[in-house]
Formats: C-alpha cells, sequence, structure tokens
C-alpha cells in the first residue's frame, strides 16, 4: 500500500509548466519606496497610496503569526518581488485581440479559455497573471444587467466611492499580518458589485496564475451585493512547479447587504511543493464575509493545492436571521500542511451557521481543521451545526481539529461534531470484490467521503474539483 | 346519559402547526366514563389532537374552544391542564438520562395533588404505590430507579406510561396509537391496565390506527377522523367496518384536473 | 512578568532541600516564561487577575481545621493543613501493601527514586506546576505494593484557612496489578490561593479509582493538577466534581505510556455567581491498542465562566487506538459564558476518535413531557438540569461517595437561580 501511495505522490502537477511571456518585474524588496512605486504603476489616486502607506505602517509593527499548525522557514519579505506584470500589459489592450497571444494559450493550457466564443455561456472570467488583471470577459452583457465585474485597479479609478466605502471594511487593515501586508502592497484582483434586486446573470469567475519566480501574488477581491441581489462567483489558482516557495497572500471581502446572497467557490491548485516539500506556494489568505439582515454567504472551497495553506473563510452574521455557510474539501499529500477553517460569529438574532469540513490526509502530509463559532449576547436563538470529519489515508500523515465554541447566549445552540477515519479493508474489499480496481475504490469512496461539499459547487467546478481529487489520489491505496 | 354534564366538549377546533392547518373544525363530546376511539389515515391529525389538547408548543390554536369539566382548557399552561385531570400517553415516550423514574412519578403526583388542595404523600407510601403500580403493568421494580424511559423497549416505555397513568388517576386519559410497536401479548397487558381504570367518572380518547385494540378495549363510541376533522361517528361497530374496507373511501373521488396531473 | 511570580521565584530560590535540583529546573524554566496574557493560548479564556492582586503572606497557623466526614466510608487520611503535611490528622495505621512517607524523610534510595519521579508525568507546560516544584513544602510519597488491593479509599485533603497560600505535591505509585481509590479534595475557607498537584505512575496491570473535589467557595484561588501515567493493560476511572471560584483552574494529563491501557474520565461542573472555571484535560495515546472515553458535562449560571479545554494526542504509533470525548454545556443566564475547545491531533491511520461538543438549551422535549403530567415548567427545568448531571454520578463507581456528593449538588443547584 505504501509504495502505491508513494507513486501517487510522485504525479506530475499538470500546471506547472512556465510561460514566456516577457515581464517588468520589481526587483525584489519591501519599504515605503515599493509602495510608492506599485501605486504610481496603477496611477493611483492619493487616497489609495495613504491608505497603502497607513497600512504598511501597521504591518511593519506586527509580528508573524505562529499559532497555526503548520511548520515553514521563516520568509524573508526584502527577498520577495511585489509587483509583477507582463510587458504587452502596459499600454492595457482594448480587446481580446491585443492580449498577447501567449498569455492566452497559458489559459488555454490550463483549460481557462478566455476566448469568449469558446466559452461555455453563462461565466464571465477575470483572469489575473501574477500582478495584474489580463482580460475580463463579458463584461457588456454584464453591465447591461447594471453588474460591474472588473479589475479592482481599474475600479479603483472608476468607482472610489464604492471602494473607499467598502474597501478594508469586512477585513480591517490590522487585522492580521498577512491582511496588512496585503493592504500594503496588492496589485490586482477583482471588483464585483451587484445592484440592488438583480440577480446577477451569470457565474463570475476570476482564474490567478503566478507565473514569474521570486514574485509573491497579493491580490485583493471585494465583491458587493446590494440589497436582494445574488451573485455566485468561483475562483481557480494555479503556479508553475518552481523549487523556490513563492507566498500568495490574499484578502476577499464580502458584503451581502439585506436579503442578498454571495455563493463564493474555490478550486485552489496552487503548486504543492515536491515530494520532498521543496518548493510550492505558501497560501496566507485571509477572507471573510459580512451579512446584514435576512442575508447568506456561503462559502465552498475544494483545497488540494499549496505547500503551506492558513485560511479561514468567515461570517460575520451580522443582521437578524442570516446565515453562513462552509463546505470545505481539503486534500494534502506529500509534506503539504493545511490549516484551515472557519470563523462564524453570531451577532445577530436567529442566525444560522452550518460548517461542514472534509479533511484528507495522504503521504507525509498534515491537515487541520481550526474554526471560531462565536456566539454573541445578542445572538438570540442562533444555531450553529458543526461537522467535521478527517480521513486518513497511509500511516504517516495528521489530521487534526481545532474548534473553539464560544457561548455568552443561553438560547443559542451549537453542535460541534468530529470523527476521523480511514478507507476501511472492508469497504477495499467490497469494492474490489465487485470489480472495481484498488485505485478507482479509493477515488469513489472518498469522492462519496466529499459528497456533501461537492454537492453545493457549481456543476462545471462540482466536475472539476472531482477529476482534481481523483489525480490527486492516483493510485494512493493498493 | 345525555343529561349528565359533558367532562370534555371540543367545539370547531382548528389548529396548526409551523403555520400548517392540521385540526380544521374538529368537534367531539365527551361524558363521564366513555370511551371514545378516534381511528383514521396516517396524517389525519390523530397525534395533533393530543397534542393540541395537552397544550405543546408550537401547535397553535387558530379557532374553536375546549373545555374540560366547564374549564377553558386552552388558557391553561401544559401542566395546569395535567393537573386539571388531562393524562396524555405519548405514542413515543421520550427518554431523559439522569432523572430516575421513582424521582419523576414523585414529582409529578406532588405537584398534581398540592394542585388539587390534598395532602402531600409521604415517600413511603409513594413507593409502595408505585411498586404497586410497577406489578400491574408487569414492569420490573428496578425500573423506578432508571432514568426516565432510558434504555427502555418499546413495550417497556407504553407501559410506563400506564403506570404513570395509574399513579396519576386522571380524569381523561389520551391514549395515543398506544398499540403501536406492541406485539399481542403485551397489547393485552396494556389494555388490562386500561380496562382496569375505566370507572364511571373517568374518560378515554383512545387514538388507533387498527382496530386490533378495540377488542380489547371496547370503545362506546367510534369517530372516523381525517383532514383534521370528524366525518363519520358510530359504535363499536364501525371500526370493524373500518377493519374491512380501510380508509381508501375517505378519499374525495379524484377530480378530472387531478387525473390529468 | 507579573509581581506575583517574581516574589515567587524569589522564594523559590530561598528554599535548599532534598529537591534542590528539581526545583532549580523549575526556577529556570519559570524565570524563561513569559506570564500569561489573553494571547498565550492556555489562559486564552482564564485572566490570571486574581493570582496578580494576590499577596503572599506569612504561614497562617491555624488549628481546629479537618477533613469533612463521608458517611459509610472510612478512608486512609493524608491531611495538609496550608501546605503544610499534618502528621496528627494523617492515619498513621496503614493497611498492608500501602506506604505513606514524607520525601523529606525516605532513605537515600527511595529518595533518589522520588527525585526521578518527580515532575515526569506533569508535563512542564504547566506555569502554576512549576511554581508548585518550586515552591511545594515537601513532598508526600504514596506507594501501593505490587498486587495489593486497598480497599480502604486513600483521601488527600488539603485545607486551608482564610489568608493562607498553599503548595502540596503528592506522588502516587500503584505497583504491579496493585488497586486502590485515591480521592482529592481542596476545602478552603475565605481568601486563599493554592496550587496542589498529583502524578500518578500506574504500573501494569494496575488499576486506580481516583476522585477530585473542587467544591472550594468563591474567593479562593485554586489552581492544581491530576496527572496519571498509563502502563500496559492499567486501568483508571477518574470522576471530577468541580463548582467554581474566583479562579479555579485544573489540568489533567493522561498519558497512555503502555499498550491496552483503558482511560475513563468523568467531569461535571456546576457555576454560579461570578465562578471561573477552567478544565484543560489532555490525553497522550503514545501507544497501541489504548482506549479512553471521556464525558465532560457543565451548568453555567448567573455571571459565570467555563472553559473546557479537551485535548487527545494520538502519536505515530498509537495504532488503534479507541477516544472519545463528549463535551456538553447548559448556559443558564445571559450574562453565563461558556468556552469550549475540543481538540484532536492524530498522526496514526487505523485509529477510531470522535469528539462532540454541545451548548445547547434544555431538551424541549423532555420539557414537555414532564409538565405533560403536571409538573411546573421551573420544577421541570431543575430536575432536568439535575438529570444532566446526575447521570455522571451515576457513573460514580464508587457508591458512598456518590451518595455523599449527590446533596452537595443537589444543593448547589438549589441556591443556582434558575433564569
Amino acid at each position: 500500500m505504501t509504495e502505491q501511495i508513494d507513486k501517487a505522490l510522485a504525479r506530475e502537477y499538470e500546471a506547472g509548466f512556465v510561460s514566456d511571456v516577457e515581464s517588468e518585474t520589481f526587483l525584489p524588496g519591501l519599504d515605503e519606496d515599493v509602495i510608492r512605486r506599485i501605486s504610481a504603476m496603477k496611477d493611483e489616486p492619493e487616497w489609495m497610496l495613504e491608505w497603502r502607506l497607513n497600512a504598511f505602517r501597521i504591518w511593519s509593527e506586527m509580528e508573524e503569526p505562529t499559532w497555526a499548525h503548520v511548520h515553514y522557514p521563516e520568509i524573508d519579505f526584502q527577498s520577495i518581488s511585489y509587483y509583477s506584470a507582463p510587458k504587452s500589459m502596459k499600454d492595457k489592450p482594448k480587446s481580446l485581440d491585443e492580449v498577447d497571444p501567449e498569455l492566452l494559450r497559458t489559459y488555454e493550457k490550463l483549460g481557462i479559455p478566455l476566448i469568449e466564443q469558446q466559452m461555455l455561456a453563462g461565466i464571465a472570467v477575470d483572469a489575473v497573471f501574477d500582478s495584474v488583471s489580463v482580460v475580463t470577459t463579458f463584461r457588456e452583457k454584464l453591465s447591461e444587467a447594471g453588474v460591474i465585474f472588473c479589475p479592482i485597479s481599474e475600479a479603483i479609478q472608476r468607482y472610489p466611492d464604492l471602494v473607499k466605502k467598502y474597501l478594508g471594511s469586512v477585513v480591517p487593515t490590522k487585522d492580521n499580518y498577512y491582511a496588512a501586508l496585503n493592504c500594503a502592497v496588492f496589485t490586482d484582483g477583482s471588483f464585483v458589485f451587484i445592484p440592488k434586486n438583480t440577480r446577477c446573470p451569470m457565474e463570475l469567475s476570476t482564474y490567478f496564475r503566478i507565473n514569474e519566480q521570486n514574485t509573491g501574488q497579493f491580490e485583493r477581491t471585494l465583491i458587493i451585493a446590494e440589497e436582494g441581489s445574488h451573485v455566485s462567483y468561483l475562483e481557480g489558482c494555479t503556479a508553475p512547479q518552481r523549487d523556490e516557495n513563492q507566498l500568495h497572500a490574499a484578502v476577499v471581502e464580502l458584503v451581502a447587504m439585506d436579503n442578498a446572497e454571495i455563493k463564493y467557490s474555490t478550486v485552489q491548485n496552487w503548486y504543492p511543493g515536491d515530494e520532498n516539500g521543496k518548493g510550492g506556494i505558501y497560501n496566507f489568505v485571509t477572507k471573510r464575509g459580512i451579512c446584514h439582515t435576512n442575508a447568506k454567504i456561503s462559502w465552498t472551497q475544494v483545497e488540494t493545492g499549496s505547500s503551506v495553506t492558513w485560511k479561514y473563510p468567515s461570517c460575520i452574521l451580522k443582521g437578524d436571521n442570516s446565515i453562513g455557510e462552509f463546505y470545505s474539501v481539503a486534500l494534502t499529500r506529500g509534506r503539504q500542511q493545511a490549516d484551515t477553517g472557519t470563523k462564524m460569529i453570531h451577532l445577530g438574532k436567529n442566525t444560522r451557521s452550518t460548517i461542514i469540513s472534509k479533511g484528507i490526509s495522504a503521504g507525509k502530509s498534515n491537515n487541520s481543521y481550526r474554526g471560531l463559532v462565536r456566539m454573541n449576547p445578542g445572538a438570540q436563538g442562533a444555531r450553529n451545526f458543526t461537522q467535521c470529519d478527517s480521513l486518513l489515508i497511509g500511516d504517516q500523515c495528521g489530521a487534526h481539529t481545532f474548534p473553539y465554541v464560544e457561548s455568552r447566549n443561553p438560547s443559542a445552540i451549537v453542535e460541534h461534531e468530529a470523527t476521523t477515519s480511514k478507507v476501511s479493508d472492508e469497504q477495499m474489499f467490497l469494492c474490489q470484490q465487485r470489480g472495481l480496481d484498488p485505485e478507482k475504490a479509493v477515488s469513489m469512496i472518498v469522492n462519496g467521503f466529499c459528497k456533501e461539499v461537492f454537492k453545493e459547487l457549481p456543476m462545471e467546478f462540482a466536475v472539476e474539483a472531482g477529476k482534481l481529487l481523483e489525480i490527486s489520489l492516483e493510485g494512493s491505496v493498493g | 346519559m345525555s343529561n349528565t354534564k359533558s367532562l370534555l366538549t371540543i367545539k370547531n377546533l382548528h389548529a396548526s402547526v409551523e403555520e400548517k392547518n392540521i385540526i380544521k373544525g374538529l368537534s367531539l363530546d365527551i361524558k363521564p366514563g366513555e370511551v371514545h376511539a378516534i381511528m383514521g389515515p396516517n396524517g389525519a391529525g390523530k397525534s395533533t389532537m393530543g397534542y393540541v389538547l395537552s397544550g405543546r408548543d408550537g401547535y397553535s390554536v387558530e379557532s374553536g374552544s375546549v373545555t374540560l369539566d366547564g374549564e377553558d382548557l386552552l388558557e391553561m399552561e401544559t401542566e395546569e391542564r395535567a393537573r386539571a385531570g388531562l393524562f396524555l400517553a405519548f405514542q413515543y415516550p421520550v427518554e431523559i438520562p439522569g432523572v430516575s423514574n421513582l424521582e419523576f412519578l414523585k414529582a409529578s403526583v406532588d405537584a398534581q395533588r398540592l394542585a388539587r388542595g390534598e395532602e402531600a404523600i409521604t415517600s413511603a407510601n409513594f413507593l409502595k404505590e408505585a411498586k404497586a403500580a410497577c406489578k400491574q403493568v408487569n414492569l420490573p421494580i428496578a425500573f423506578l430507579k432508571r432514568g426516565v424511559n432510558e434504555g427502555f423497549s418499546g413495550g417497556e416505555k407504553k407501559r410506563n406510561e400506564l403506570m404513570q397513568m395509574l399513579l396519576l388517576k386522571p380524569k381523561l386519559c389520551i391514549l395515543d396509537e398506544t398499540d403501536s410497536g406492541l406485539d399481542i401479548d403485551a397489547m393485552q397487558v396494556v389494555a388490562a391496565g386500561v380496562n382496569s381504570q375505566r370507572t364511571e367518572d373517568r374518560s378515554f380518547i383512545v387514538v388507533t390506527h387498527y382496530q386490533r385494540l378495540l377488542d380489547y378495549i371496547k370503545p362506546d363510541f367510534v369517530h372516523v377522523l381525517s383532514d383534521g376533522k370528524i366525518v363519520k361517528s358510530g359504535d363499536a361497530s364501525l371500526a370493524q367496518e373500518l377493519e374491512a374496507q380501510g380508509y381508501a373511501w375517505l378519499q374525495s373521488e379524484p377530480t378530472e384536473d387531478e387525473l390529468e396531473g | 512578568m507579573s509581581e506575583w511570580l517574581t516574589g515567587a521565584i524569589a522564594r523559590g530560590q530561598g528554599i535548599s532541600d532534598w529537591l534542590a535540583p528539581k526545583r532549580a529546573q523549575a526556577l529556570e524554566l519559570l524565570s524563561q516564561t513569559a506570564w500569561p496574557t489573553r494571547r498565550t493560548e492556555a489562559w486564552r479564556y482564564t485572566p490570571l487577575r486574581s493570582v496578580e492582586r494576590s499577596i503572599a503572606k506569612d504561614q497562617v497557623q491555624t488549628t481546629g481545621l479537618s477533613p469533612v466526614d463521608i458517611a459509610d466510608l472510612h478512608m486512609t487520611e493524608l491531611v495538609f493543613v496550608n501546605g503544610r503535611f499534618d502528621v496528627q490528622q494523617s492515619s498513621s495505621e496503614l493497611p498492608t501493601g500501602l506506604s505513606i512517607v514524607l520525601g523529606s524523610e525516605l532513605n537515600n534510595a527511595d529518595q533518589a527514586l522520588a527525585i526521578e519521579q518527580f515532575s515526569s508525568i506533569k508535563p512542564s507546560r504547566h506555569l502554576f506546576g512549576l511554581v508548585n516544584d518550586a515552591l511545594a513544602s515537601d513532598v508526600v510519597v504514596v506507594a501501593i505494593a505490587a498486587g495489593a488491593d486497598i480497599e480502604k479509599p486513600i483521601r488527600i485533603s488539603s485545607l486551608l484557612s482564610s489568608g493562607a497560600e498553599a503548595h502540596t505535591r503528592v506522588q502516587v505509585k500503584l505497583g504491579d496489578g496493585a488497586k486502590a481509590t485515591v480521592i482529592e479534595d481542596v476545602q478552603a475557607q475565605g481568601d486563599t490561593l493554592s496550587t496542589a498537584f498529583v502524578e500518578y505512575d500506574i504500573a501494569d496491570n494496575a488499576r486506580l479509582e481516583h476522585y477530585r473535589f473542587a467544591l472550594q467557595t468563591n474567593t479562593n484561588v485554586a489552581i492544581g493538577g491530576s496527572h496519571f501515567n498509563l502502563n500496559n493493560k492499567s486501568k483508571m476511572h477518574s470522576t471530577i466534581v468541580a463548582f467554581g471560584s474566583d479562579l479555579s483552574r485544573l489540568d489533567t494529563d493522561i498519558i497512555h505510556a503502555g499498550e491496552f491501557a483503558d482511560a475513563k474520565l468523568n467531569a461535571m461542573y456546576l457555576l454560579d455567581g461570578k465562578e471561573l472555571f477552567d478544565l484543560h484535560a489532555t490525553v497522550e495515546h503514545a501507544m497501541p491498542n489504548g482506549t479512553t472515553e471521556e464525558n465532560v458535562r457543565g451548568i453555567v449560571a448567573d455571571r459565570a465562566r467555563a472553559v473546557f479545554n479537551g485535548r487527545i494526542h494520538i502519536h505515530r504509533d498509537a495504532q488503534k487506538t479507541l477516544a472519545e470525548l463528549n463535551n456538553r454545556n447548559l448556559l443558564m443566564s445571559d450574562k453565563a459564558e461558556i468556552n469550549t475547545k475540543p481538540e484532536l491531533e492524530i498522526y496514526a491511520d487505523d485509529v477510531k476518535c470522535a469528539h462532540g461538543a454541545t451548548i445547547a438549551e434544555i431538551d424541549k422535549q423532555a420539557l414537555y413531557y414532564l409538565q405533560t403530567r403536571g409538573v411546573s415548567r421551573s420544577k421541570a427545568q431543575v430536575m432536568l438540569n439535575f438529570g444532566f448531571i446526575n447521570e455522571l454520578i451515576d457513573l460514580m463507581p464508587n457508591a458512598a461517595l456518590a451518595e455523599w456528593v449527590r446533596p452537595i449538588i443537589r444543593e448547589r443547584f438549589a441556591q443556582m437561580e434558575v433564569k
């Protein structure tokens, strides 16, 4: 069995190629001057630069968090380049025809065609390549519905009032070390605005790609769903296979006004490093949404990549009757380490939250669920249900659960359950007796284990996630 | 008999659960000493009737009236109804681990005696009564020390309900599908217990899906409950009729729309 | 660093006795330890203000303190008064197979053993465990000979009078196949500060029945630990009953150091007023085939606060482990607070581990059932609350102890206002 696992761990990372795109990249290093240059590259207004500089000062005084169940060598923040953009983007292509064909080929290779005619109807894509957004599709169709979907750098120019009002409103600058860093150096990301009582006519999607060596990616996403609106947003990520670790420190903020609903799905497949733990992405991400009255935010994530993941998509259930959901599949193998989970902060009356977390550990990896459920004094009649299940494949991995449950309201009900199991010999025997090969059997069992989460994903993503899991587990048990 | 004052009078009762109307115009008059059987298909509102009469949270009365011994039942709290003499034998009695059966029974009896202005019973006397009741319903004495219904089999739970009835001596007993899940022997024990409690001034509502139980507890009246109201009443022979025909005849003739839809 | 800790270290440095090498180690570690703040994970929900406020006093001399009687129960008594071992009140006639000796009075060979044992089971991460290492007046060494079955429970009482600060320390060693019952009890009056740590080494096939009663009053600062080392095929069954106080903190460590060991831990806390109780229960499965079952239940009323941290750690080699933890809480008032953190850390694949934590209202169905029998709502609530705890009392193996503590808990319920 171990042999087969090893074989599986040695599998190729299919998104690991490097694109030959000529880039303009800052020299490594971080100081106020670098921030001024980033801001200047983006032609930002003065207030934005001030906001960044303030964040940089805050960050400089902060300490890197150490509480997560992950271990990695100290990051030298001066050895990272904080800006890299394809040269061809300098003059901002007006249409797809002007985009460097090499860039388009990159996304095509990743299975994300950006040529609208080739696309599955119904998904608009914003493609972020290193530090800049290269193209956003279907913008005209969306604007007919009043939906704004554009790179955040563009939103800063065109919708400064919205950006000023909401940027940092959910994740304050000083929230945590990586969030503060992101505030100082973020380069691009997506901006979404759904007007009142509007159902976004198609799925929105951002595809993140790190290409350059020694660069970090610091994207920033802001989604605002006005009263009674609805949007489903998808996010995918890959990076080339490189021996050095690269840092990805993103911030995502969601604002769901009264009766609005935001569904945010992620399939994260950053380069996980090789079987010895060399290389791979450090994925240190802060994602948080705020729900006003009757609003709903649903996070679904399938995490299979990155060498180290530190990520807790959370909901602040501020409005009465608001709903927060977190559905997660995290698969670690090789030397991967994941510390991921969610925070559900119940402030309003009758708020509800559901947490379903499925962790699968293989190889020599460590997979932790870390979560917080807090019932504040005002959370009259609030409820939470949490289910954390871990599946261990092989005897060299670790599966951990660190839930924090805090209640200060006697009418609130919190239920937390966690279990751990392995793929049992009986299950394997049954499948094999029925004629399935062991690989298929394991992937079937694991898929079954994750079913509750996959069913939350939009159709196209569910298929991709299932495939991703299957590839990741190829031959992992015999 | 018609001159006798009624024990329970339900007039045009409408009640709902989670905003769904279940009881839709139920009327029923029960005189002391009478045994009424309520039969009907699943979903007719049989169990709901018991919950509404006993005052369960979440079951709200929309309109109509219910009096027990001339008192407005609907104005009372659940425990006040119990003290007024209403007893509901549950179809699925809840388990309460950690609270012993004996402690529970004593608390119930004490509360009811106090409410009726009766003298409190001494622990020794109560234990004697409880043991006798255990014996009568065929439950081992050891069950008094166990948690309420904790780990009891289906039959034991039903007998435990019956034992409570023996001790509490209510005026009106509602037996909610007491026969469900019982084999013929257990059913006979339960029926014998019920019959032993039939007196001139104690009345019973026997809710059941099958006629079987009524072979042992002979009803004075049989009512068919369907879609929240009584659609047919008769004497014991109606039960036999139902057994033979089933409840299908209650379904109104389907309209053409429904047939096509 | 707090003034209190600085003072404690200074006092520790002034002691020179047979434990000197161990005390020095502890002092060294303490001097490197930062005083806990809210960012210190082990003290995240438990502020140490009441310790900081406390001022070390000279030894308070009191007579007339004696352990409470437990009806129907004859015990071997081991009594500390204000931190000092009280020879008069402690039993002098001991059953065959049991020895109780002060560490300072042991012969050289046994003393060397006691030094070796000292803090070998209690992990060094416990701040107040280190304080106890440095300040314990002496160590009482309890040894149960191999194969001995000591029927009479051994009670370790720590009696405190107002103003006292006391640091008590006991080592208990059960030989191969030995059986014993140990009761730990702290009884305090007025303002006191105490640390009480006991280390248990349970040899192959031995069985320990353990109780820890923390029924102190609200002005006490009571910090302590019970630490168990389980060898092959040994068994332990522990019951903890706690009321809170200004600050009441208990750390338990159960270490499966041998195979096929079995541990059961039932803990209950009933908190009222402004009390705080904090239980940190850690289980280390270092060897295969062990089983652990933990049931922790609490009711928190008024402005009280409960903290529970239940960690189960399955090491790489601990295959075929079965471990389960269940924490259930009832919150009785708007001002009360519960913080619970059940943790699993698992490095072996062929294991069955689960934990669950709930914070809930009283079971509404059960409440309705009681009401249909004529019991008033408020009385029904009390009955159900008591039942919730009573289930664990029923699991106490020693019936006499259960019957002793049941009315004490009942009385506490009567005090706890049901809102």
